[in-house]
């Protein structure tokens, strides 16, 4: 399969933030979630996506195009909605469609129609009119019914009121059923990420510090509950990611969960009472808690 | 350097600029015409209260077509969504710098038109052609001034600096024009005279605009990427 996007030793220095040595990449027709913290560089990684922004040192090719080099030919092919852009308030919908549709040749004008029914948005009305999620949803049309092979969305979900963003995520959902059509998204919530993601991608202070298959992610890590008293040795075993008293009892979560950790505990001097699964949420903020490494 | 260039959406862009902008710009022009129906009664009220309020007009036209074709696609972040738009950092700025030119352009050369029939077919003095020119001359190169700091600068306060700076030199200008003779004598008079001060200055203003516009597409060309 051909690669949606690779990315290699990536580096942006800004005067007060770096993004540092990323590597990844994402297999097309896969849907990647980009989970980070505010400033944790998901912005900039999606800019030198799009060759917007030039990287300080590596490679990045996005649908066989080496950026920012050939970012016109890879941005024909591309759909890029950010969560700081902004349509022109003073035009309606309609205006923004018909500049679209002369930009793009695979314009989709039913699909538009179509989206514009579910967003229930009105055409005719200046975007100054319309409200925070109307806009996102109007830019989310701009970018879906262009019909990209890549659609790279940074924060889709912001600031929407819940109906709104349900809305967005089904939309989203719907997309996702293409399955020549690669999309990342970036989102601080990792609720959203975790329903529509494939792959997940942790980015924190600058730094990918985990990256995997969502099943994967959510099969390796576990929250144990265990009674006893934590012997020392216990911190130095690298599949723990974090050992702490939670009142009479000892938490554990295991970022490389085996049958025989139980177990093995035990003869440490730990009795596991509770093994439960862990949010996507919960393995993040342990990743960045245990100092970025997942 | 490549210089290719994707021309259908550059003039996309232009147009874009000048959809945008139109109904402002075409109050511009109405404020000028009503600013050069009171020069053209060549009373001396009149003319002192047309020119005034003409060169308000030019400075402002210039002022705005700066601020909102970039500082408030800036502020307002619709600038993101154009550079996700299939086009290169040369692209862009091509399209800005024609988009510029085109929203400012065209209510400064209907003003100025407007000017030299005003001079030439009202009993105002034809001498006075070649001062107004002048001033003409100073508002284009400070409007070229404007458009390549708002280029290169994202700061809001150094940007107004620079339009209100530049745009301010013309009272120094029409004072300096008064002083020389070769200048201010003809302006009174009916025969049109190009002397040697007033075609260079007008030939400086001319080829720094022209200067100031080549080097803002050089220096935004070359770059690879927006960022």
């Amino acid at each position: 399969m051909m690669a949606a996007f690779a990315v290699s030793g990536l580096c942006k220095r800004y005067p007060h933030f770096a993004l540092q040595e990323v590597t990844l990449s994402l297999t097309e027709g896969e849907v990647m979630g980009l989970v980070g913290v505010n400033g944790a560089g998901k912005t900039t990684l999606l800019r030198l996506l799009t060759g917007i922004a030039a990287a300080d040192a590596g490679s990045v090719e996005v649908l066989g195009h080496r950026l920012p080099q050939a970012q016109v030919t890879a941005k024909r092919e591309i759909g890029f909605a950010s969560e700081d852009m902004r349509l022109y308030r003073s035009q309606s919908l309609d205006w923004h469609i018909a500049m679209m549709r002369r930009i793009y040749p695979g314009w989709d004008d039913a699909y538009a129609a179509s989206l514009v029914h579910r967003f229930d948005l009105r055409p005719q009305q200046t975007l100054g009119g319309y409200s925070h999620g109307q806009r996102v949803k109007a830019l989310l049309l701009l970018c879906l019914a262009r019909r990209p092979r890549l659609l790279l969305l940074d924060e889709p979900t912001t600031g929407l009121d819940p109906v709104a963003r349900a809305e967005v995520l089904e939309a989203l959902a719907d997309v996702l059923r293409d399955e020549r059509r690669s999309v990342l998204f970036s989102s601080h919530n990792s609720h959203d990420v975790e329903q529509l993601a494939d792959r997940i991608a942790f980015l924190h202070g600058g730094r990918l510090i985990a990256h995997a298959d969502k099943e994967r992610f959510l099969d390796d890590w576990r929250r144990l509950l265990c009674l006893g008293s934590v012997p020392p040795a216990l911190s130095s075993w690298p599949e723990l990611a974090q050992v702490r008293h939670a009142g009479s009892q000892v938490e554990v979560k295991v970022r490389r969960w085996s049958e025989d950790l139980p177990a093995r505990l035990s003869a440490a001097g730990l009795s596991v009472q509770r093994v439960d699964p862990m949010s996507l949420e919960d393995i993040f903020v342990t990743s960045v808690r245990a100092g970025g490494v997942a | 350097m490549k210089l290719a260039m994707n021309i259908p959406l550059i003039r996309l862009l232009v147009i874009k600029d000048w959809q945008l902008f139109q109904k402002p710009l075409a109050a511009h022009v109405l404020a000028g015409l009503f600013a050069l129906g009171l020069l053209g009664l060549a009373r001396p009220w009149a003319f002192y209260l047309g020119s005034l309020l003409l060169i308000v007009v030019l400075v402002a036209g210039s002022c705005f077509a700066v601020s909102t074709s970039l500082l408030e696609e800036r502020k307002q972040q619709t600038l993101a969504f154009v550079m996700s738009l299939p086009v290169s950092p040369l692209d862009f700025t091509v399209a800005k710098l024609a988009g510029g030119l085109l929203t400012f352009g065209v209510p400064f050369m209907v003003l100025l038109l407007g000017t030299v029939v005003v001079i030439l077919s009202t009993p105002l003095p034809d001498g006075l052609l070649v001062y107004s020119l002048l001033i003409y001359g100073h508002v284009l190169l400070a409007y070229c001034i404007s458009l390549a700091v708002a280029m290169q600068v994202q700061s809001e306060g150094w940007n107004i600096f620079a339009m209100i700076a530049s745009n301010l030199l013309v009272n120094p200008l029409i004072m300096l024009l008064g002083q020389i003779d070769a200048i201010s004598v003809p302006a009174r008079g009916e025969d049109i005279v190009w002397s040697l001060p007033a075609v260079a200055i007008l030939s400086a203003q001319l080829l720094l605009s022209l200067c100031t516009l080549a080097f803002t597409a050089w220096w935004h060309g070359r770059k690879a990427a927006f960022y």
